[in-house]
């Protein structure tokens, strides 16, 4: 497993070496993920120790937020002030989203298909 | 016996908040299994409430926590960066309906994003509030190192993408009814753009090819997000 969590550590290390030297404004992470994507790409394929390693991170993911997450204790203010429109726009932004998301792949999907 | 050195020691290592962080998101995760997965009980959920509880009654702040469990703030780079695996497995999905594929990711992404934005504006939100809420729907590592680059509160942002998720995990099924969708491709597709990791685990339930058409937009839209927002907000403080 150790290749594979070097592998992961050097894309993001390039990732982030990019967005350094070209000033970019995309995390650097997401660039070394671009990067092992296009890896995958050209490799046709991941291999094992890779494959491990990508597992035990992505299996505990939610694990990996919650540093960042608890700063939320901080934001008692912003949250008791803004409750409501915090609220609505969750409940409501998510619901309408979702239905428009769905709708509009369903009604390409369906054009491409009466195309052919 | 010399306690005093005991106690400074135990108020002073990461030790105590790293076993704290670990074992409640354990916890977290036989809680959750014990109740077939109910969306409402994420292991994060209940990490929180215990983490919390304990901040609260040792009165440690937020800084000196996040000091403790630096460490594990730290894999959400190389955890990014293997997001590309799940991507790079689905991928093949995306030349069947490249075009819906497409069009679905940016046109609803950025309508998803601007209709949560249009309702806090209209409802008097500030600006933090409004750049935290713009990265509600993709997956959370990605959230937090994007939110860091817009100037958002990154706790906050994930806050909102975890209840994004819930939201979409538990109304999901009942709207794609509502709508009559009929693809499976389609529902989870946009489990995947609008609630993330949460949607995806909601798409499994439907069928295979929804939870591959899920994972894909997860990808796909973090990807998108994440290059294009800082632009454009940079672009909208510049005017």
């Amino acid at each position: 497993m150790l290749k594979g969590i070097i592998t992961l550590l050097i894309f993001q290390f390039l990732g982030e070496c990019i967005a350094k030297l070209f000033e970019l404004l995309v995390p650097g992470p997401v660039i070394g993920m671009v990067l092992m994507l296009f890896f995958l790409i050209l490799r046709k394929g991941s291999f094992p120790s890779l494959d491990s390693a990508v597992f035990i991170h992505l299996r505990y993911l939610p694990l990996l937020f919650i540093p960042a997450a608890m700063g939320i204790i901080t934001q008692a203010d912003i949250i008791s002030k803004e409750f409501w429109a915090i609220f609505i726009s969750l409940l409501f932004g998510t619901i309408i989203a979702l239905a428009f998301s769905a709708k509009l792949m369903d009604y390409l999907t369906i054009k491409q298909e009466n195309k052919k | 016996m010399n306690f005093e050195a005991l106690v400074n020691y135990i108020q002073s290592t990461p030790l105590v908040w790293l076993i704290l962080t670990l074992g409640s998101f354990k916890l977290g995760i036989i809680i959750y299994e014990k109740f077939n997965k109910h969306t409402l009980l994420q292991p994060i959920i209940i990490a929180y409430t215990i983490i919390m509880s304990a901040l609260f009654i040792t009165g440690v702040s937020y800084e000196q926590y996040f000091k403790g469990v630096e460490i594990i703030h730290f894999f959400l780079g190389p955890a990014t960066v293997a997001l590309a695996l799940p991507l790079y497995n689905n991928l093949k999905y995306i030349k069947s309906l490249f075009i819906p594929i497409l069009l679905t990711l940016v046109v609803a992404g950025v309508f998803s994003i601007l209709i949560a934005v249009v309702f806090l504006w209209a409802l008097d939100a500030q600006l933090p509030t409004i750049l935290s809420m713009t990265t509600k729907s993709i997956t959370a590592p990605i959230a937090i190192i994007t939110s860091e680059q817009i100037g958002a509160i990154p706790s906050l942002a994930v806050g909102f993408v975890i209840i994004t998720g819930i939201i979409g995990a538990l109304l999901g099924t009942s709207i794609f009814k509502f709508m009559k969708i009929k693809h499976d491709t389609s529902k989870g597709f946009a489990l995947g753009l609008i609630s993330h990791g949460i949607g995806t685990a909601r798409a499994i339930e439907i069928s295979e090819k929804a939870a591959a058409f899920s994972a894909l937009a997860m990808g796909l839209s973090g990807i998108f997000t994440a290059v294009f927002l800082p632009l454009i907000i940079q672009f909208l403080k510049g005017l």
